[in-house]
């Protein structure tokens, strides 16, 4: 056997010497480049088509409410009431955005190099539920923000911008209750598959068959079952939540009965922040258990 | 029972994923069951149920993972191309897989809607409900396949169209309920067992010309589809 001729020579490899980036701006990256997907922004048209057909259709209805609003001279629609009046579009958008955030990496197997990176398990799933909750607060704090530009530019004085101002708040805030509550509902069912198609479909399911069982329980002849009977469903959850804080922001017409919450006001609230906190709970055990894969 | 629909069949229910289209019906059957039991007046249970519940969430929702699911997810895998490269005419896959995806959908629904529907009024609705939810079951099944072959993302195209159309439009803009199943099924189960319960704007020979037509133009369409498809990878 002969002696190995072969040599190793030096091609100049070099160790990587500049700044190491620790986990904040992994987090960061991650965060950045969630909301991006959520809108499809850096893909390709195809992945912009669905994203952009809901933000075209709120920004649409917000403008409409704005012209038809300062034409005739009353408001329409608070700030807080357009919110619950795009409800569906808000479930359609999280079963877009929510798979394409969790499913696609869940499909191609590319989580153990996520997690090779100096990112904790828990940085990975809360990471994308902040982005999905941004870009849902985006969504509906948009068109907000479109109808009180309209609004102020219709008012005179400085005083109507500010009582205007004073109404949006809420309703940004209110816009950031439904997108925290629907975030974590829909980025935990989105996690439990790869498949982006039944990712969509159990999202959906899931918001719609909440919603009759609201109308069921609301009917039954016990009182205390009527009142509490929007827990049941996410939407009507918030919506209660939003009743018990600011009435008058939620219901505007003084004839409109609107669900009657009784005294269990208190309860919506502490169902709302109990269901974000299971939701997040069983998110991080769920990663917990595909990290360890 | 052709290899194409034993293939099918297979994909659609030998997964664990079946079962997770089993809570809907379910759910259907519970709540009829917990409102008549506690003696809750049937007009008032049975349009949240009946309709919004049963023909508006669990009919529609069941088809589109069903339907999107028999060729859509051998598309998304890839392995559609072993069947596209037997000598079989595109009719003779299209047809048994519409078949499967129809039966699982119409079994899924008609069940519990007959249960519901027993329970609220009486065997002829609880019957007018099923044969109506089947007959919506094949329309939109068509409708489903031929969205699978039409774009990569078929479910989301589904859902523009039940959450969208359906759900928001049909209820806003009372016109475009022609162009809705959902209102079609209504109509035929309202005339098949007429109560006060379903209601609708649709006639009833509209809805049935309309529903062969939906059913016949996307099974037709599918076929045709099949016909030049090309499995090129997308990477969006």
């Amino acid at each position: 056997m002969s002696e190995p001729t072969g040599v190793i020579h030096d091609i100049g490899y070099q160790r990587y010497t500049g700044l190491r980036l620790g986990r904040r701006a992994v987090f960061g990256a991650l965060y950045v480049h969630g909301v991006r997907t959520a809108f499809g922004l850096g893909r390709s048209a195809k992945a912009k088509i669905f994203p952009w057909l809901v933000v075209g259709i709120v920004l649409m209805v917000a403008g409409a409410v704005t012209a038809i609003g300062s034409q005739i001279g009353e408001t329409l629609m608070t700030y807080a009431q357009f919110a619950d009046s795009m409800s569906w579009l808000v479930i359609f958008f999280v079963a877009v955005a929510a798979p394409e955030l969790v499913s696609r990496d869940l499909r191609s197997g590319v989580l153990p190099l996520y997690f090779s990176r100096p990112l904790p398990t828990v940085d990975y799933p809360m990471a994308k539920l902040l982005a999905l909750a941004t870009a849902l607060w985006m969504l509906l704090g948009a068109p907000q923000l479109v109808m009180f530009l309209g609004a102020a530019f219709t008012g005179n004085d400085m005083g109507a911008v500010w009582d205007e101002l004073l109404d949006l708040v809420p309703g940004l805030l209110y816009a950031g209750l439904w997108a925290v509550v629907f975030a974590a509902v829909g980025l935990l069912i989105a996690s439990l598959t790869g498949k982006r198609a039944f990712a969509a479909g159990g999202i959906v399911a899931v918001f719609l068959m909440t919603t009759p069982i609201v109308g069921v329980l609301s009917i039954l002849p016990s009182q205390a079952a009527n009142q509490l009977a929007g827990i049941a469903s996410p939407s009507t959850l918030v919506q209660g939540v939003g009743i018990w804080t600011m009435r008058d922001q939620v219901i505007t017409d003084p004839d409109a009965l609107g669900p009657d919450l009784g005294a269990f006001g208190p309860v919506y609230a502490l169902v709302a922040a109990l269901l974000v906190a299971a939701c997040v709970a069983l998110l991080l055990a769920r990663y917990r258990k595909v990290a360890a894969r | 029972m052709s290899t194409v629909s034993w293939i099918t069949a297979r994909g659609l229910f030998g997964r664990r994923r079946f079962l997770l289209l089993l809570p809907l019906p379910v759910l259907l059957v519970v709540l009829a069951v917990l409102s008549r039991g506690l003696g809750v007046a049937p007009s008032a249970w049975g349009p949240p149920v009946l309709v919004g519940l049963g023909l508006a969430v669990v009919l529609p929702v069941v088809a589109l993972i069903v339907g999107t699911g028999v060729l859509g997810a051998e598309i998304d895998d890839g392995t559609v191309v072993h069947v596209l490269t037997t000598p079989l005419p595109r009719w003779q896959i299209v047809l048994p897989k519409l078949a499967v995806a129809v039966g699982a959908t119409a079994v899924t629904v008609a069940v519990p809607l007959f249960a519901a529907g027993l329970l609220a009024d009486s065997v002829r609705l609880g019957l007018a409900l099923a044969v109506a939810a089947s007959i919506g079951a094949l329309a939109y099944s068509a409708l489903f396949v031929a969205a699978s072959l039409l774009t990569r993302r078929p479910v989301l195209l589904g859902l523009v169209y039940v959450l969208i159309w359906e759900g928001l439009l049909s209820n806003v803009v009372t016109g475009t309920r022609v162009l809705s199943i959902q209102h079609y099924v209504i109509a035929l189960a309202d005339r098949l067992a007429p109560t006060n319960l379903l209601d609708t704007t649709v006639s009833v020979p509209v809805a049935a010309v309309m529903t062969a037509l939906v059913s016949v133009a996307f099974t037709l369409l599918a076929v045709n589809r099949l016909r030049s498809f090309s499995v090129a990878g997308e990477t969006s």
